[in-house]
């Protein structure tokens, strides 16, 4: 069984952009769109996701078995939301004011037992445009976060989290990490072989749910112990190398680019003035200070 | 010549040489054994999926410490989600750090032994424990990020913590029980 890394060698912008650079903006991304609902700056930031996701020219043969998964994903859990909240979703909106499109008998929570019962599910303009905001916040994350892996090689990873201030020894456990992935995926895909060929059959497993369970472990347990017990030989080599002992140095160079400082810096700004912006609109009821704090219902769905 | 074991509270947080490659060895289990494992179905109990490789980084938290615990979920979660495509999912990653944190707080009553069962109940109380507190802190984040409602948020923790929950601790005794014989028969138990 074979380790495959997403990660495509290409010639982008995306690609050529330091490892830094994409973990801190996806990082610098995610902060800044959770700070708002509002229908407009969510899709100022879905169309600078698609911009950047554009600029990594990756495939939809390449990507499709991940972003029909991302997909599914989106649509299940906010219309699964939306109905285990009653369709009452908006947060800091007036919800005795909504325009109701629809009422679908449905079923709601309730405070006293039974605590489920009759409910109306509403269907009001503000709810619908609180799913769609929704909707184009987890999308965007997900064109930030998809080139991270299909950009960035695997052995960069360790190099990059040192660079950003995780210490020596963790950021080196990371680049060991993919280095026994190969390894691991060797010795489970023999472990899986040899207890087939004694009547192992993991798609036939006998019992209940913990009989099926307790059943896993001579798929499991045979690659753990023997992978610890392995270990040891690594313990001793890194021992007498004198590991951990200095300052540790690194085959590969992670060298920023006048680009990606400039990437860095406006998107840091960009945070600090969404922050900003996000702490003044508790001041100001109205106007532009105060525009993260309103939905911005779009013209075509306003009444 | 008898050897006295250091057992303090330094040697719990302790990152050495040995620390780092379980770490590193914990992540690529977690991570290689999620790929293949994953999304199992059992069809004769409904939507339950079978996810065992949960049971690494609570082995790895319980025997080794909260900080090989923490790298194991984490990092090892992060390599899971960065093969698969999907990038980073911060709070996630985290939860799933939490979770082997929390089992790896056994250590200040176990130093790492199992052969009791007494050692034993109090690795799984605690790896109980990290998996509601880790997946939970990880499900209900996405009510802040991903504006979930708090029953939408339950509804993650329920289908990740209770399908988790039923594998762990299932599990997390026959390791360590082979664990115990192995180290034994290398000489080191």
């Amino acid at each position: 069984m074979l380790i495959n890394f997403p990660y495509i060698s290409r010639d982008t912008p995306v690609h050529r952009l330091n490892p830094r650079t994409k973990v801190v903006l996806l990082l610098v991304f995610s902060l800044c769109i959770v700070q708002t609902s509002n229908f407009w700056v969510m899709l100022v930031g879905l169309l600078i996701a698609f911009f950047y996701y554009s600029q990594a020219h990756l495939k939809w043969s390449e990507t499709q078995r991940t972003w029909k998964f991302i997909l599914t994903f989106i649509t299940i859990v906010t219309v699964v939301n939306y109905f285990l909240s009653d369709g009452a979703v908006v947060q800091g909106v007036d919800l005795s004011h909504q325009h109701v499109l629809y009422n679908l008998p449905f079923l709601g929570f309730r405070r006293q037992f039974p605590y489920i019962g009759p409910a109306p599910l509403i269907f009001s303009i503000e709810s619908i445009t609180f799913m769609l905001t929704q909707a184009m916040r987890f999308l965007s994350i997900a064109l930030f976060a998809v080139p991270v892996s299909y950009t960035t090689p695997p052995d960069q990873f360790g190099v990059t989290f040192r660079s950003l201030g995780l210490p020596d020894k963790f950021s080196y456990a990371i680049d060991l990490s993919f280095r026994f992935l190969p390894t691991i995926m060797r010795d489970f895909s023999t472990t899986l072989d040899a207890q087939r060929a004694r009547g192992f059959e993991i798609d036939k497993l006998r019992g209940g749910i913990f009989a099926k369970i307790a059943r896993l472990a001579p798929m499991i347990v045979p690659v753990v112990i023997g992978s610890i017990v392995g270990a040891e030989d690594i313990i001793s080599a890194m021992e007498l190398r004198c590991f951990g002992v200095g300052k540790r140095t690194w085959i590969t160079e992670l060298h920023a680019r006048p680009i990606d400082r400039v990437i860095i810096t406006l998107s840091i700004a960009g945070f600090f003035a969404i922050t900003l912006l996000n702490i003044l609109g508790n001041y100001y009821g109205s106007g532009f200070l105060h525009v993260l704090h309103v939905q911005g219902i779009p013209g075509f769905l306003a009444p | 010549m008898a050897v006295t074991e250091e057992r303090s509270a330094s040697k719990v947080w302790r990152v050495g040489v040995r620390q780092v490659v379980y770490m590193a060895l914990g992540a690529a289990l977690y991570a290689g054994l999620t790929l293949p494992t994953n999304l199992l179905p059992v069809p004769s109990a409904g939507n339950v999926s079978l996810r065992p490789a949960i049971v690494i980084p609570l082995f790895f938290g319980v025997v080794f410490g909260p900080v090989v615990g923490f790298f194991a979920g984490a990092i090892g979660n992060t390599i899971s989600d960065l093969i698969s495509g999907y990038g980073i999912v911060w709070f996630w990653e985290l939860g799933n750090g939490i979770l082997g944190l929390i089992a790896g707080l056994a250590f200040y009553w176990t130093w790492g032994y199992y052969r009791s069962t007494r050692n034993i109940v109090i690795a799984e109380i605690f790896s109980a424990v990290g998996i509601v507190v880790g997946l939970g802190i990880a499900a209900y984040s996405d009510i802040w990020v991903y504006k979930l409602s708090v029953a939408g948020a339950t509804s993650e923790l329920v289908a990740a913590g209770g399908t988790d929950l039923v594998n762990g601790l299932i599990l997390l005794p026959i390791l360590l029980v082979v664990y115990n014989a192995a180290m034994r028969r290398v000489g080191r138990g």
